[in-house]
Formats: structure tokens, C-alpha cells, sequence
């Protein structure tokens, strides 16, 4: 049941906001999570996308890793339409953000927010993002000890390597960089990504010739299966909290729930903001919208925490008709993206792998990178063909291939593919490694969320996000892109293709900044009692590196200010 | 007025002439959403029978031997939702037949431009209903100026798309306009998305996730059996180990191949795993490599 009043309402239960309820209630205050999607793996809910099932989940023993298998399929396409951001109702569909051009934004709705389909990719920040790029109030040393703690939690550790980060280390290698070792790093260079992913069991080594069902009778951690971004629920037959992937919903929500101080209450989307409107308001709750009935309920809190994410923390500001400010929603930083595929002939693998194919299904989905501080990072990912397609080949903001000359390029082939072209590459699906291309953008007033009274769905108007790169973002992810197309040449592919991706947003951050909207504990300068603890308060895109482990710090940090401000004994 | 401009008008003008001329009623309507969806999955997707003796028959068949256009029709029409309140809770925007009418602004401002390679035809037509046995006449008269473009052309028109704005009537008094962009999303992207992944695989993708059946049999999917997809996999046996040298401390254990023989320490794949290790870090000497002003 959720109660009246709670010392604090959280609203989100993504990457960040369980991190926020572990460790207020910790301290033992009373928390309501509100989280718009629905609560997978969780007995209170065995259809979730059929049935309502109850109102909200207490109890760690409401956990359940069976149901996860059961809904985490890992068929890619089942799975993107069930994690998207929109209602838990598999009849209804995503719901509307506009974005420009044709790029989109890639977030998910549930308990565990968009780390369900994220890789558990957990590498820090880059010192020189915080300490010399003037975006940020506190120093890299003041997340450091937070970084520590987190990273014990999420079993962070260097990722194995299977086939194909072995193409893009020899690749990086031959192409001259140096490997790193560091958890906090100065200098360009290649290494296993940091993963909040439990290693695969030795079992799996490619000499031990195992041979059973992976299931957690048999092994644990990884099974090498790529499906992180389709939810990952291996090992299947592990409990909930003893699935390798360590999503927000399998390593905070259990903690957050074992303290006995938190309810989560899914299918909630909240729609307005309650304040008692003196000169500097207070907030003093929330309210809230069901999903599956459309009933709304309202609930009393000492301290609101806003950890909804990077467009629909300041959709609800905006929304709420919360204090104006020049930074809301402004400053929006995605980590312009690119992707560059490499294509091997069968011989040359034989003489790089020893054997004719990558198989890029198999391992963690993204275990390598390459670091340059100042440019962002480069990482291999191994999908399935259908998000391989739509990733690679399926959006440019060149046009189609087959108007493109690449004459002096360092790719073969830019832009969208389609017919017969399309057809023969991902005849090679087994053949092939993808790079990402994750770059430095910085934050720009012109880019961010707005709201406009009018183009609206049932939680008010809906969020209009626009985007452009600076012309120093662009050369950022040009040299990326040709530092990749470098490495994947270096290793030895026949074909290279880069799509020249137009702005896709898969890391969202920078929408209300620390130093400009909120202070550096997180709480906003305009309203008391009001905090921002999730990736929207970064207060630029860390250099480039995966976002997951700083918000996640930055939400912890909040957390404890948040006890030191209002609830000191 | 700057000519792209004069253009666009000209177009929509044109467009909204025909649409009027020739009064389509809502069967003809659906017909004409379903070509113009097949010209696209045909444009995308293609049968593709030069592939054959490179590699393969299998090769062959493409997106409409599938059914694709079709499913798309329903995902576009069902995939997003703005929650109208006066629709109820579960009110969707049917997105399908304003796509496709964008398509045709599009492949009306392409031939104005005059920037399609081949003239317009009916004869790009045929290769979209070949398959259909049934209703190919009126199939055949309810395509629009996009499936009369060739193959080619659709995907120059797909390109010019995106400065379009489309206005969809939510009501009387309610417009909601969308980008353009979004057309070649649902189009290009998504009919790739589907396309690739296990759609095809499913007897019943249309119930409800508990109850649908999927046969986890590589065979099954057409789109599988042309990437070599193996299936959906609890796991592998792929493990080689993990990166690191001799003396650092991210791999541990013994040797088992050699990444970079020339790098001092030389870099291996170790058999066990090791730790990243917490340095001392100095920023002081960053520099910007294109540098641009703090906001």
C-alpha cells in the first residue's frame, strides 16, 4: 500500500534513483520510489504488460528470478518494444517525444530504468572532464571515494575478452596505441571495458570444452551470450539479485528493498509537483497518474527527489510550473554518436583468430574500449541482426550510401544501406565488428527540453527535445570516427563502413546542471526541498565515458546531503 | 521566395488536387497506405536475385516475401501513442496513412526538383503486387506518385522527407505536426529492425507477450538465414580470457595468446582475471584538442 506521506518521494527508479532510496532509507527514513513503467521480476506483477497486478512492491521476498526469465526473453525485438520508454500495457505504444531530424532517443520504462538494456558498461569519468573543462562545482577527487564504494557494489571489473575485442585490441595495438590500466585516466589508449557485469565462469573458456545449458546449476556470472541490451537475465535459474548483469533493478532495488523503510510503486507516472508557494517555494509532494486505470493520487513528502532522467526530469519541472530558470532543461549533452563497421574476409580471421568467423553474438555485448580524454571513447558492441541493422545502417545524416562518394575517406561505403548492398554486408553478420563512437559534446544552451502548451498526451505536454552539434563537437567525433576506422583497418578488415549517425540520444545528461539549476549537494537553487539526482545534474558529458557510474555517484553523494540538510539528528 | 520553398508549395498544392480529384474512400485509402508501404519495403528490403549465384539462393527472397509492408502498417499504426483523454487511456496515434502521404509530398517535390533519375511509372508498380493474387487491380490503381518512382527514386524521395512537417488532426481543434525525420525512422529503420530480428519466427507476435509462440529454429527466419544468425542462446563457450601483461595487474595467470609481441611490457590474453588499478592522476597539462567556450 502506498501511504499519505514519506519523509521522501523519489521519482524514477532508473539508473539513479534506487541508488537514492538505498541509502536514505538506509539511514532510516521512509521512501516511495514512483517509476512510470512497470516492475519486472516481481511477484506483486507476473504479466506486467497484461495485467495491472497490485499497486507496489515492499519486500525483498516479492523478488522473483524466475519471473525475470520468464519476461526477459532476450528476443530483440520482443524486448525493445517491452523496455522503451511507454506504459507497461503491451497494447499501447511508446510514448511521443519529438526529436530533430532523424535521430532518436533510446531510454527505457521499469524498475531499473534504462540500465535494463544498458551493457554494463561502469567506467568513471575522466579527470580532466571534471577539473579542467570549467562545467563543474566539485572536483574529481570528491567522487572518487564514491566511485570506490559503487564499484564494490556493482562488482565492477575489467570485462573477458572473446573474438571480437580480440580483433579490436590487436587492431589498436597494430594501430600503434598503448594499453591502459587505470581507473582514472590522462592519456589515449585501449582496455577491457569496465563492467558492473559478474565474469563469466572459467567453464566457458574456449579450451574447456564445456558442454551444458548455462544455467546457473551449472556456472555463474556472463554466459557470453549477447543480449545485454535485450535485458540479460542470464544465468537463467540464478535468483533475481544473482543475475550476472548488474542493472540498477538487480543491485540497488534489492538493497533499497532489504532495508524495509522503501515501497516502489510502478505504472506511476508522475505529473505535477506540489509546492507551498511561499517567496522561495518548498516543495511538499507529488503527484501522480496510474497508468493502466488513469486514476491520480497525490502523496506528502519532506524531500522530493527528481531522478526521472535527462528529458522527463525538466518535462515535469516545466510542467509543474516550477520556478523559471535560464538552465532548465537547458544544456542537453548526448554524446554525439557514431557507428564504424569492419568487415573481414574468412582467411584473414583464420590467420587473426584462428578460426574463419567473429561471432559477434557471442560474449558481453560491449567489452572493449579506446579512451581519448578530450575526444570521448570508442567501444565495440556485438548485437543481434536486427539492432545491429537499425544501429549500423539504418539512419545517416549522409543520405543513403549509394549517394556518397568516399573517395580519400578512410571507409569504403557512408551512409544508409539498403537493397542489395545492405543484403550482402549483413550477409557477413558473423564477420563483422561494430564500433561505436562516443564523443565529448559539450553542453549548449540552445540544446535541451522545452514543452509547448498544446502538443500534449495524457501526462501534459510532452517533451520537444532539440539537438545540434557545435562544429568543435563534430571534428570531436570525426577524429573518432577515423581513429576507428583506423584500428578496424589495422586489424585487417576488407570493408569499412561508417554510418555517420545523426544525433541518437542513448546517454542523456546535462538537462539541469549542477552550478546552474541545482546546487553542488543537488538540491534546486529555485525551490527548498527539492533535489535532482539522476543524470540530468551532470554537468557536462564526463568527457565521454558511459554515464551510469557517475550519476550513480552523484545520486549517492546527493543522498547523503540530503540526511545532512533535513533529517540531522 | 527562395525556391525550395516555392517548390514545397507547389507540391503540397499539387498534392492536395490529386488527393481531392480523386476522393478516396477509406478501402481505397487503406490500399493506398499498403502500396506505399510495400514501395518502400521493396526499395529497402528487396528481392534480390543478383545475389543468388554470389551467395546463395537464400539470398533471394526480401521484405514483401515476408509480408513485411504489411506488419509494418500495423506497428506504425500501433507502436506510438499520445494518450489523447478524449480517445481514452489507450488512444493511438495511427501514424501509417499520414506517412504515406508524406511520401508521396516527397516524391512530388523529388519529380519537381526534377531530381529522380528515372520517370515515374506503372511499371514500377507490378514487381509490389506480383506476389498478391488477390485485388491486384485495384491494388494496381492505388498507387500513388511514391510507388510509381523507381526503387531508387523512392529512397532519394525517402531522403528529402525530413524537411517536412506533417500535420496529424487529433480533433477538430487539435493539430499535432511531427518531423519528417520520423517517416524515415519508421521506414527505413524500423523495416530493418523488424526485418532482421525474430519477427518472423512468432505464430502469434499479435497476442499478448505471455501466450505468443516462438519457434527458436534458425531456419524459420528468412532474415536469419541470410545473416547466419545462429538462434537465441542461453550461452557460449567463447571465452579467451582476459587482456593484460605480466606485470601489471588487470589479467592474471598464464599466457594463452599475445595481443601486442612489440609493446614493453608485451600485452597478452591472460587466463584469469585481474583488477584495474586506482593511480594518481595529474590534469594539469590537458589540452584541449578543438577547443571551444565554457557555457
Amino acid at each position: 500500500m502506498v501511504a499519505d506521506a514519506y519523509d521522501a518521494v523519489i521519482v524514477g527508479a532508473g539508473a539513479d534513483g534506487p541508488v537514492v532510496a538505498w541509502k536514505l532509507a538506509e539511514a532510516g527514513l521512509s521512501v516511495l520510489v514512483l517509476e512510470a513503467g512497470p516492475f519486472h521480476g516481481n511477484k506483486q506483477w507476473p504479466k506486467p504488460h497484461e495485467d495491472p497486478g497490485a499497486e507496489s512492491s515492499s519486500s525483498l521476498d516479492d523478488l522473483s528470478g524466475e519471473l525475470l526469465d520468464e519476461q526477459f526473453t532476450t528476443r530483440e525485438f520482443e524486448m525493445v518494444n517491452n523496455l522503451l520508454f511507454g506504459p507497461a500495457d503491451h497494447r499501447r505504444g511508446f510514448w511521443m517525444r519529438k526529436f530533430p531530424g532523424d535521430g532518436a532517443i533510446l531510454q527505457c520504462a521499469g524498475v531499473g530504468g534504462t540500465t535494463l538494456h544498458y551493457t554494463g558498461c561502469h567506467p568513471r569519468a575522466y579527470p580532466a572532464a571534471i577539473d579542467e573543462q570549467g562545467h563543474w562545482p566539485i572536483d574529481y577527487a570528491d567522487l572518487i571515494p564514491y566511485y570506490q564504494e559503487l564499484e564494490a557494489i556493482c562488482e565492477v571489473a575489467p570485462a573477458p575478452v572473446t573474438a571480437k575485442e580480440e580483433v579490436f585490441f590487436r587492431g589498436a595495438a597494430a594501430a600503434g596505441w598503448n594499453l591502459i590500466d587505470e581507473a582514472n585516466v590522462t592519456d589515449p589508449g585501449y582496455r577491457p571495458q569496465p563492467n558492473a557485469i559478474r565474469q563469466p565462469d572459467e567453464v566457458l573458456h574456449v579450451d574447456a570444452g564445456y558442454d551444458g545449458d548455462y544455467s546457473a546449476a551449472d556456472l555463474t556470472g556472463h554466459t557470453l551470450a549477447v543480449s545485454d541490451i535485450s535485458g540479460d537475465p542470464h544465468p537463467r535459474g540464478a535468483p533475481f539479485e544473482e543475475k550476472a548483469k548488474r542493472s540498477s533493478n538487480v543491485s540497488f532495488v534489492p538493497l533499497a528493498l532489504g532495508t524495509g523503510n522503501v515501497t516502489i510503486r510502478p505504472n506511476a507516472f508522475v505529473v505535477d509537483v506540489a509546492t507551498d508557494g511561499g517567496p522561495t517555494p518548498e516543495a511538499t509532494g507529488v503527484t501522480f497518474r496510474d497508468t493502466w486505470s488513469g486514476a491520480v493520487a497525490s502523496v506528502d513528502a519532506e524531500v522530493v527527489v527528481l531522478a526521472a532522467g535527462a528529458i522527463e526530469t525538466p518535462r515535469l519541472w516545466l510542467n509543474a510550473g516550477l520556478p523559471e530558470n535560464e538552465w532548465v532543461g537547458r544544456g542537453l549533452t548526448i554524446h554525439f554518436g557514431d557507428n564504424v563497421m569492419g568487415l573481414w574476409d574468412e582467411d584473414e580471421l583464420e590467420g587473426l583468430l584462428g578460426r574463419r568467423t567473429v561471432e559477434q553474438q557471442e560474449g558481453e555485448d560491449i567489452a572493449a574500449r579506446f579512451d581519448y580524454p578530450g575526444l570521448g571513447m570508442l567501444q565495440t558492441v556485438g548485437t543481434t541482426p536486427g539492432i545491429g541493422a537499425i544501429l549500423g545502417f539504418g539512419a545517416s545524416a549522409s543520405g543513403f550510401a549509394f549517394q556518397n562518394d568516399t573517395t580519400g575517406e578512410p571507409w569504403d561505403t557512408t551512409g544508409r544501406l539498403v537493397g542489395q548492398e545492405l543484403k550482402r554486408l549483413l550477409a557477413g553478420y558473423r564477420r563483422m565488428v561494430q564500433v561505436l563512437v562516443v564523443s565529448d559534446d559539450r553542453p549548449h544552451r540552445r540544446n535541451g527540453v522545452t514543452v509547448q502548451r498544446g502538443v500534449a498526451d495524457e501526462h501534459g505536454p510532452i517533451p520537444l527535445v532539440n539537438y545540434r552539434p557545435s562544429e568543435a563537437d563534430r571534428k570531436r567525433r570525426d577524429e573518432l570516427a577515423r581513429i576507428a576506422a583506423d584500428i578496424l583497418r589495422a586489424a585487417g578488415a576488407t570493408h569499412v563502413h561508417r554510418s555517420d549517425s545523426p544525433p541518437t540520444a542513448l546517454h542523456l545528461h546535462s538537462t539541469m546542471r549542477m552550478g546552474k539549476v541545482v546546487d553542488d549537494a543537488c538540491e534546486a537553487y529555485d525551490v527548498d526541498r527539492l533535489f535532482v539526482a539522476d543524470h540530468s545534474v551532470l554537468a557536462n558529458g564526463l568527457g565521454g565515458p558511459n554515464p551510469t557510474l557517475t550519476g550513480q555517484a552523484v545520486a549517492a553523494r546527493a543522498a547523503e546531503h540530503i540526511q545532512e540538510r533535513y533529517f540531522a539528528p | 521566395m527562395p525556391r525550395h520553398l516555392l517548390v514545397e508549395r507547389l507540391g503540397r498544392y499539387l498534392y492536395e488536387k490529386i488527393r481531392h480529384l480523386v476522393h478516396y474512400k477509406r478501402g481505397d485509402r487503406d490500399l493506398h497506405t499498403k502500396m506505399t508501404f510495400r514501395a518502400t519495403v521493396d526499395a529497402v528490403i528487396p528481392r534480390t536475385p543478383e545475389l543468388e549465384a554470389e551467395l546463395g539462393p537464400e539470398h533471394v527472397p526480401g521484405g514483401l516475401d515476408i509480408g513485411l509492408a504489411e506488419y509494418l502498417v500495423t506497428y506504425v499504426n500501433h507502436g506510438f501513442q499520445l494518450g489523447f483523454p478524449q480517445l481514452g487511456p489507450r488512444g493511438t496515434l495511427s501514424f501509417a496513412r499520414p506517412v504515406a502521404k508524406a511520401l508521396d509530398v516527397a516524391a512530388l517535390k523529388l519529380v519537381l526538383r526534377g531530381h529522380n533519375a528515372e520517370p515515374p511509372s506503372r511499371t514500377f508498380v507490378r514487381p509490389l503486387i506480383e506476389a498478391d493474387a488477390t485485388a491486384s487491380t485495384s491494388l494496381f490503381a492505388a498507387a500513388g506518385p511514391f510507388a510509381r518512382l523507381s526503387p531508387e527514386d523512392r529512397l532519394r524521395a525517402i531522403g528529402i522527407v525530413d524537411d517536412i512537417e506533417i500535420s496529424v488532426a487529433r480533433s477538430e481543434d487539435e493539430l499535432f505536426e511531427f518531423n519528417g525525420g520520423l517517416v524515415g525512422q519508421l521506414v527505413v529503420g524500423f523495416a530493418k529492425l523488424i526485418y532482421y530480428s525474430e519477427w518472423q519466427g512468432y505464430e502469434n507476435y499479435d497476442e499478448p507477450p505471455s501466450t505468443r509462440i516462438f519457434s527458436d529454429d534458425p531456419g524459420a527466419v528468412q532474415s536469419w538465414r541470410q545473416t547466419g544468425f545462429p538462434g537465441i542462446a542461453n550461452g557460449y563457450p567463447a571465452l579467451r580470457g582476459y587482456l593484460g601483461t605480466e606485470t601489471g595487474s588487470l589479467g592474471d595467470g598464464e599466457v594463452w595468446t599475445t595481443v601486442d609481441v612489440a609493446a614493453e611490457p608485451p600485452v597478452h590474453i591472460l587466463h584469469e582475471p585481474g583488477r584495474f588499478r586506482e593511480n594518481d592522476y595529474e590534469t594539469a597539462d590537458f589540452e584541449e584538442v578543438f577547443p571551444e567556450e565554457t557555457t
